[in-house]
């Protein structure tokens, strides 16, 4: 071959040989936008999930502000007005109780039986009788207006039912049946009237037992037996401040109006920061977040407040301290501990760590501690120690990694200055790696958070926003979480109902939390980065 | 340690470097004892779970006499126990053989108490988290490796690459119920089913030759696998990125050089020494597929099914029905049947074999990691 | 670096003049024509000018961040690679034909400019395979010609006689030295016009690096070589042309022994002599 020859093959050759194209993309191209197309899943997927929660949650801020406009134009916000004294109230009766049970034991315990210390305190059971016989009337007229307004929403209900069938029954072409189907127009204007009139009887009821409570009160507070009871003397303290807060009621009765318009935002607030989550209810569904919210912290607190302090000890404790052979040893059993599956942790703590923390609770010396002896088996507690063995791992690896990405010439200039390995723990390694370890605290608060089946199985599900008033005893109270309830009611609301739509309002909630939590662990972590340098 | 030599000297002498009994040292010492007592404590607590489990499992599970294991546990269907006296003798039995006794025994009056899922076995739900894994994994791995080889191989940085990562990144922290609500959401209720005639409640589009009807799958097998396998996928991708980052940049170039396209580099060069790799770490992802419940309860799970997933009419079935599965049939026997002497036996032996099914895939990643990273070193 | 040659920009700012080739005659190989090269931001070459003679040996030298690796790694575009790497103005052209022009297969440029890099970096396949690999992808299957290819390329890099028993082994198992003369044999095997080598003996010991280096006098007889090094003794004793870079520019390119007795650059002979670098 001459070289001109060659250098004209060449030429040629570098020119590109013909490779098969297939509409203008060669195979490594199409095998390119393959792969890409595959790796814009992760995107796709993060929209679809926002898209699809939307779908079935968007209709929920209307729905639930029709529902709260039914609430105050049948008249059951009218009514809940006199409901709040009457249950101010029983807590007063209840507070009685209290102290009478207390006087009972006391009886007991000095020696006397059963028939005896109920006679001892036949002058105080008069006297509750008595105390307790004020507010009947006014009970009675709230029970009465209970069952008007009641019917007024069954008949809203039944028309809103009938609406729908008759728009389903349009939609399926059976026109003729659907004009069959009657359907009433309720006149709010006449009903409210109606209930107004009769609620008039309320302002002297209420007076009547304003006098009848301060006269109870006075002869209570005047009789010898309840000298120096100081339950007693709350209860009575705690009547004052109810017979002061009652005539209120009168005024916001009289303020109410059944036509103001229920907002938008009205709706969303209920959502958002709403104290009651009751579904299926003969009087009024309430969605407020706030007591599935308020239990999601607490478990998660519980979580970290145990889990925080243990993963670190042992990130350093692996990094730093473990010889090889304990290293060895440890890592893969904590990479053990993260592959439990969460629904036989939630199983261990129904079957086994309940009962024990229970029994642990009742033993004697042991009471100082607040909320012991337990009174649940499941609760915030039990759930939370659960949690904490699950976030454990996550906060371990991660803080685990921070640690051992501290560049060694920080160690070893430590070393060289005669630091102890503790000294060069504290204040070398430790703030070098602060905010990966932040952030590993931060994303294991995620995973706690995002939790499900442990507190679905283990938190005592109460919906209750959890009772400071006794201090660190809430810790020990049943609680319900956000997972939770989407996980227990899921399964048994009907689709495209309210209450199928505010759980989905709650995914929501709990998936921007999720990103949330994400984005400050990734801000903290891009920190730290540029810290070591 | 700088004193280790001292042990080597005479005790008594006195010299220079003697360790110091410096309040230093001695925080030293309070603190490790400190971070090492709170790491055993975990490791105790841990260790606490896995023998109450195993150990109460292992009664359902094994036997005194041959075959020692408890084999109709592993292959029966769940079943009502009936307990119950009758002519003097106690009884427990399952609901067919209860049938057979009280036949046999022209139905007696009897005062017996009855516990659903508490006798039989556990084989659907062994056979269901099986099919969800196998399913949701090959679904997972597809995707993830590719995704892993775009960011990996192809891509340049630049903003889609990083908003690429962080949607991974973000996907990564979403809760396991969000992903089980958006399921819901998506495939039961809204994915594609092609049929003859149009669903008029549901949205359609005509095809000519059919009908796309976006009336959900279901609660079905192939709502699990898509649901789990999204779940998974930030695990997946990671681990293949990482396996695919270890394979070294000459391998790229030398092949490159000799004129290979990328995509031939990749098949050839790349892929081959990752995938061992890719296959190890994703076995994690395998444990967490296995061992998630809040996904598949309202996608695929059912309390109870008769029929197994390949009893079927036609073959398409398979996918479009619903199983049971070993961590939604804990959560069942765990919330909905009363805790006593007779459901313990149910409650704990499900335990155990889930658990131990999770441990053994999760000790098998850890054990083949270690292999081939003596076995991979260029 | 010697603040010397920072102090005495004059001379760097005149790119020299296109240096004669030892042939004048023939058309040269490759043609650098005022190249600019950016690595995002940053400008790596300036305006480079030069030409490489075909079947000759030319060595790059210069110290690290010179631009010469840069400008070698622009001949396969391998730079190509990279992220936000671009070709400013100018071309290069091999054979006449301007290898950044939009019609140029990258593919097909590379099978015709063969690269042996820094770090050898044999496949972990058989050496048989590591070979054959190159044709393979050009969709030779014949066995025989094959086999033909990779006795002839071991042959060419002075391989054979040590591997030939055990050829289907791995070529981990080689030494640094006989890994990078695979490397060589492999870049052979599929008959490129140009070999571009980028330090192949950085990494080798002085008995490694003899034998590279006279496997690399016996392929001038069919190649064109290219090599960049950072051993002054190593361009001086196999390349026929050199070319000296600094701080990316190319100083002053001339014949090998031109440049080591009498460079016409103040800093080509600072540089030679040792005065920094």
């Amino acid at each position: 071959m001459s070289t001109n020859d060659q250098n004209a093959a060449l030429s040629a050759a570098l020119k590109g040989r013909a490779r098969a194209k297939v509409l203008g993309l060669t195979f490594d191209d199409v095998m390119r936008y393959f792969f890409g197309g595959n790796a814009t899943v992760a995107v796709i997927v993060l929209l679809l999930i926002l898209v699809f929660l939307g779908k079935e949650g968007a209709g929920f801020f209307g729905q639930n502000q029709v529902n709260l406009s039914v609430y105050r134009k049948a008249g059951l916000e009218y009514v809940d007005m006199m409901r709040l004294p009457m249950e101010d109230f029983t807590s007063l009766t209840r507070g009685l109780n209290d102290a009478r049970l207390v006087r009972f034991q006391a009886l007991l315990a000095s020696g006397k039986d059963a028939e005896q210390a109920n006679a001892a305190l036949a002058e105080f059971d008069a006297f509750a009788d008595k105390f307790g016989a004020v507010a009947g009337d006014a009970r009675g007229l709230m029970t009465d207006l209970t069952e008007v307004v009641s019917a007024v929403k069954t008949r809203v209900q039944v028309a809103a039912d009938n609406d729908l069938e008759r728009d389903m029954l349009r939609h399926a072409g059976r026109e003729e049946e659907a004009k069959a189907l009657k359907i009433e127009e309720v006149d709010f204007q006449k009903e409210i009237a109606a209930i107004k009139a009769a609620a008039g009887a309320w302002k002297p009821t209420a007076d009547a037992m304003l006098a009848g409570l301060k006269a109870a009160t006075a002869t209570g507070r005047a009789a010898a037996w309840a000298k120096g009871d100081v339950l007693l003397e709350k209860v009575f303290v705690k009547a004052e401040k109810f017979a002061a807060e009652l005539p209120k009621v009168e005024l916001r009765m009289a303020a109410w109006n059944w036509e103001e318009p229920v907002p938008y935002s009205r709706s969303m607030a209920a959502f958002l920061f709403g104290r009651d989550w009751i579904t299926a209810s003969f009087w009024q569904d309430w969605y407020g977040m706030l007591p599935l919210l308020s239990g999601s912290l607490m478990v998660s607190v519980i979580a970290m407040i145990v889990a925080v302090p243990l993963a670190i000890s042992c990130a350093i404790y692996v990094s730093e301290i473990a010889t090889p052979g304990e290293k060895a040893l440890i890592k893969p059993y904590i990479e053990f501990v993260s592959a439990i599956p969460s629904v036989v942790l939630g199983f261990f703590g129904i079957a086994v760590l309940g009962t024990a923390i229970r029994s642990l609770s009742q033993v004697e010396w042991l009471n100082w501690i607040p909320g012991f002896p337990m009174s649940e088996r499941l609760n915030a507690f039990t759930a939370g120690l659960l949690l904490a063995l699950t976030s454990i791992p996550t906060i371990f690896s991660l803080a685990e990694d921070a640690l051992a990405n501290v560049p060694r010439h920080f160690k070893e200039a430590s070393y060289a200055l005669g630091a102890t390995r503790f000294q060069t723990l504290v204040r070398v390694l430790i703030p070098a790696s602060l905010s990966g370890i932040i952030s590993a605290v931060l994303l294991g608060f995620g995973r706690v958070i995002g939790e499900t089946m442990v507190v679905l199985l283990c938190a005592g599900n109460r919906i209750a926003i959890p009772d400071f008033s006794e201090g660190l005893s809430a810790f020990f109270q049943p609680v319900h979480t956000m997972t939770g309830i989407i996980a227990q009611e899921m399964g048994e609301v009907a689709q495209g109902s309210i209450h199928y739509r505010a759980l989905f309002m709650v995914g929501i909630i709990l998936f921007f939390a999720s990103l949330i939590i994400n984005f400050i662990a990734q801000k903290v972590v891009r920190k730290y980065r540029i810290s070591i340098g | 340690m700088p004193t280790q030599n001292v042990s080597n000297m005479d005790a008594t002498a006195q010299h220079i470097f003697m360790r110091p009994a410096t309040a230093a040292m001695r925080s030293e010492r309070v603190a490790f004892n400190v971070f090492r007592v709170a790491t055993y404590a975990v490791l105790l607590a841990a260790s606490i779970i896995f023998g109450v489990i195993f150990i109460k499992g292992a009664d359902t599970i094994f036997q005194r006499e041959f075959p020692f294991i408890n084999v109709p546990f592993l292959v029966e269907s769940p079943e009502t126990l009936h307990v119950f006296d009758h002519e003097g003798q106690h009884h427990e039995m399952g609901d067919r053989e209860f049938r057979k006794y009280m036949a046999a025994h022209e139905n007696p009056t009897i005062a017996e108490e009855t516990y659903v899922y508490s006798a039989g076995g556990i084989f659907p739900c062994i056979v269901g988290t099986l099919f969800l894994v196998v399913g949701s994994m090959t679904i997972a791995l597809f995707v993830g490796i590719s995704a892993a080889v775009f960011l990996n191989e192809y891509s340049r940085g630049g903003r889609v690459v990083e908003l690429l990562r962080l949607a991974i990144l973000n996907l990564a922290g979403v809760p396991s119920i969000v992903f089980g609500l958006f399921g819901f959401g998506l495939f039961v209720l809204f994915a594609p089913v092609f049929a003859s005639a149009p669903d008029a409640s549901h949205l359609y589009i005509p095809l000519g030759f059919g009908y796309l009807n976006f009336s959900g799958w279901g609660v079905s097998l192939i709502s699990g696998w898509f649901t789990l396998a999204f779940m998974v996928l930030p695990v997946v991708i990671t681990a293949s990125e990482e396996s695919l980052k270890a394979v070294p940049k000459g391998f790229r170039e030398g092949s490159l050089a000799l004129g290979a396209t990328q995509w031939e580099a990749i098949r050839t060069n790349v892929l081959p020494y990752a995938l061992p790799g890719i296959l190890t770490s994703s076995i994690l992802g395998i444990a967490r597929v296995a061992g998630e419940t809040a996904p598949i309860m309202f996608t695929a799970a059912y309390v109870v099914r008769d029929r197994l997933p390949w009893q079927v009419e036609h073959l398409l079935d398979v996918l479009f029905q619903g199983v049971m599965a070993l961590p939604y049939h804990i959560y069942v026997v765990s919330s909905k049947i009363p805790q006593n002497m007779y459901t313990e036996r149910v409650q704990f032996g499900t335990a155990f074999v889930f658990l131990g099914l999770v441990l053994a895939i999760a000790l098998s990643s850890v054990i083949l990691r270690n292999k081939l990273r003596a076995r991979y070193r260029w | 670096m010697s603040s010397e040659l920072v102090d005495k920009p004059s001379k760097i700012v005149n790119p020299p003049s296109i240096p004669p080739t030892t042939d004048t005659s023939a058309a040269p190989m490759i043609e650098v024509d005022h190249v600019d090269f950016y690595y995002g931001k940053s400008k790596a070459l300036h305006s480079v000018n030069l030409n490489i003679a075909a079947k000759q040996v030319t060595a790059f030298i210069g110290p690290s961040g010179c631009g010469k690796s840069t400008l070698l790694r622009c001949f396969n575009r391998m730079n190509d690679l990279i992220e936000g790497t671009r070709i400013g103005t100018g071309e290069i052209r091999i054979q006449g034909v301007n290898i950044y022009d939009p019609t140029v297969d990258v593919i097909s440029l590379r099978r015709q400019v063969g690269m042996v890099f820094q770090k050898s970096n044999p496949f972990p396949k058989s050496i048989y395979q590591n070979i054959s690999y190159g044709l393979e992808l050009q969709g030779v299957k014949d066995k025989k010609r094959l086999d033909e290819v990779v006795e002839k390329s071991l042959r060419g890099a002075a391989l054979w006689d040590e591997v030939k028993d055990r050829l289907h082994s791995s070529a981990l198992g080689l030494s640094g030295g006989q890994q990078q003369r695979l490397c060589i044999a492999r870049a052979i095997a599929v008959e490129p016009a140009v070999i571009l080598m980028d330090e192949p003996c950085s990494a080798l010991d002085p008995i490694a690096t003899s034998k590279v280096e006279e496997l690399i006098q016996e392929l001038k007889k069919d190649f064109t070589i290219v090599i960049v090094t950072h051993s002054m003794q190593q361009a001086g004793r196999c390349s026929d042309m050199t070319a000296f870079f600094y701080l990316g520019k190319l100083i002053e390119m001339d014949a090998t022994q031109k440049i080591f007795t009498k460079p016409s650059q103040q800093q080509t002979e600072d540089y030679i002599t040792g005065r920094f670098g």
